[in-house]
């Protein structure tokens, strides 16, 4: 009888201790990734360019918009996006209300009948259709990635494979990622899209490879209308600062506790 | 211990082990240094070159063209943007990675997605901005497409570098001559242009009717040396910008009159076809719409075909007139004359 007792004992306290150690090994493997703020502050991942020094923004003034779509084309060539009108990494939505209804119509490029508009796959357009209704009110919203503070599609990663820079911006690591496409779910505004050719997300990364060498997005350097609006909010003078500062602006989806960091001028209660 | 006991912690110690063990041996080395991610991919997603260069990248070639761009109200419209990124040119494509790791393969994509070219179909491009649609902002520039003009390419009337046809500056002191006192000064005109403003000679414009802005800013060329002629050119020094302006005010004033062409009337109906294309600036009928392009309704068949003819060899510049005559042919601008010269010039 006291065998059993003191063999259960045993077992027991082998068992707790087993836990113990285990948790000293592992977190003993933890502690590389706390290296992570310290180093942030220390190295920097493109030469000659400190991401700690530089706080990323965008703007975008939906009253300037008119629906071009250069900016759709411009970031497919720069970002290398597959061609057709479902696959974008940023995108134009029009709104327009009609006489007599309560509800906007919503189309962007990739409504089927634009698509036809454009003459083929490769080229975007928004259609006319329009032309002949009795209008009450038509804008254009531009959109794209807000490299959010808090972002949701960074929580759900599985492997590491999205991540937020100190400089802002929501980088996808293309070797790392399984194509789970988990976080294209998670993102509440729908801008993260899948590249099928590779398996792999993608998603607008404001042309991270150009900011990092003084350059602007290409969707802002090719705006006719300075719709895009691009800068440093560490920089008071940017124009992303003046933006805001001279601006009533708001963001999409504040609800979402997402804290977005692309700025809206001109947005109605229909734009989500 | 019992057996089965230490089995099963074996069991577990040994998958502990492995675990460990793959995981230390999988993870790139770099991950975990900024956060929960592989360092090194934040700068190969940097080291992608830009394909879009700008604006100052073309003008190191182009300069005419970049000066003529920057100025005109196009400037907001980079380069690219129409002609499409530059990327390497003019030098040929960087060569691919022969790591096949899926970024490099994403990234090197890039570079055959794109080419540069002149815009063939003007109106299908500049329509992309300029159509008149619903959601367009009002300080946008747009035309509805048919009533503006048509299937016509845009750069017919329209510099794409710089877009903006303005009426010359002259326009409202030249509306405001005097006419009595232009009356006067026409008196030393009338020995080769008619004493009534109809020229005698088809090798001397008839002046009547003319549109005067289009008289003032002649006579201005002549005076600056942007035209040249033997006499004109002697005439025009003689002239103040106030003679200018009565000597338009007094000539649009008075009764054109057709000259006859001479030619046979097949002539005249290809002219008529050919002369579609002039009608958006100088007139269905050949009478103008804007007091800066001349009316060639009834004018002498010998000065329009000598005019073309210098607009052609570059002797006569004018932006739009160069590129719409360079292909014309002698009888192209034989007919034209003729169809022009018998126009009703009322």
């Amino acid at each position: 009888m006291n065998k059993h007792k003191s063999s259960r004992r045993r077992f027991m306290r082998l068992i707790a201790s087993t836990f113990v150690y285990a948790g000293m090994a592992i977190s003993a493997t933890g502690l590389l990734g706390r290296r992570g703020a310290a180093a942030a502050r220390q190295l920097s991942p493109a030469p000659g360019y400190d991401w700690t020094k530089h706080r990323w923004g965008f703007g975008v003034d939906a009253t300037r918009c008119i629906g071009c779509l250069r900016c759709v084309e411009a970031c497919k060539t720069e970002n290398g996006v597959a061609r057709d009108a479902h696959h974008f990494r940023t995108w134009v939505e029009r709104y327009v209300y009609l006489e007599g209804e309560k509800k906007p119509r919503v189309d962007s490029q990739q409504d089927p009948g634009n698509i036809a508009a454009s003459g083929s796959e490769k080229e975007y357009r928004f259609d006319n259709r329009y032309q002949d209704a009795k209008v009450e009110k038509a804008f254009f919203v531009p959109k794209l990635c807000n490299q959010c503070e808090n972002p949701p599609c960074v929580q759900v990663c599985p492997v590491g494979a999205t991540f937020r820079t100190p400089d802002g911006v929501v980088l996808i690591d293309h070797d790392y990622c399984i194509g789970c496409q988990y976080c294209v779910q998670a993102c509440p505004y729908g801008v993260r899209l899948f590249n099928h050719a590779h398996g792999v997300t993608d998603k607008c990364t404001w042309c991270y490879h150009r900011i990092t060498r003084g350059l602007q997005p290409a969707c802002v350097e090719v705006c006719p209308t300075g719709a895009r609006i691009f800068g440093d909010q560490n920089d008071p003078e940017s124009p992303i600062s003046k933006f805001i500062r001279e601006n009533r602006v708001r963001v999409l989806k504040p609800e979402m506790g997402t804290s977005p960091n692309v700025f809206y001028v001109g947005l109605d209660k229909e734009v989500m | 211990m019992p057996k089965h006991i230490v089995r099963l912690l074996l069991l577990i110690a040994t998958f502990g082990v492995v675990a460990i063990g793959a995981k230390l041996y999988f993870t790139d080395k770099s991950f975990g240094v900024y956060g929960h991610y592989r360092a090194d991919s934040v700068a190969e997603i940097a080291a992608a070159a830009p394909i879009y260069r700008g604006a100052a990248y073309c003008q190191a070639c182009h300069h005419e063209r970049f000066t003529q761009w920057s100025a005109g109200i196009h400037k907001v419209v980079t380069c690219e943007t129409c002609h499409g990124a530059a990327g390497k040119h003019p030098d040929g494509k960087p060569p691919v990675p022969s790591d096949a790791r899926t970024h490099n393969l994403i990234a090197s994509a890039r570079y055959d997605q794109f080419e540069l070219s002149i815009p063939a179909d003007t109106v299908k491009l500049c329509t992309l901005c300029h159509e008149k649609m619903p959601g367009r902002p009002a300080v946008q520039r747009q035309i509805e497409i048919s009533q503006h003009a048509g299937t016509q390419p845009c750069t017919i009337c329209h510099n794409p570098h710089s877009p903006k046809i303005t009426v010359a500056a002259v326009s409202k002191t030249a509306m405001a001559g005097d006419v009595a006192a232009g009356r006067e000064k026409a008196a030393r005109c009338a020995a080769c242009h008619g004493a009534e403003g109809v020229s005698g000679n088809p090798a001397w414009p008839s002046l009547a009717g003319q549109q005067p802005v289009y008289l003032v800013s002649a006579l201005q060329a002549y005076r600056t040396g942007a035209r040249r002629d033997p006499v004109m050119t002697d005439q025009a020094k003689g002239l103040s910008e106030a003679d200018a302006n009565d000597l338009a005010a007094y000539y649009a004033r008075l009764s054109c009159q057709t000259a006859a062409s001479a030619r046979p009337v097949p002539e005249v109906a290809a002219g008529k076809a050919k002369a579609s294309v002039c009608a958006s600036c100088h007139g269905a009928g050949g009478i103008s719409r804007n007091p800066a392009w001349p009316n060639l309704a009834g004018q002498q068949e010998g000065y329009l075909v000598s005019a073309l003819k210098a607009y052609r060899a570059g002797a006569r510049k004018d932006a739009m007139m160069a590129g719409l005559v360079k292909d014309l042919s002698d009888t192209d601008i034989r007919q034209l004359a003729a169809h022009y010269a018998g126009a009703s010039c009322k």
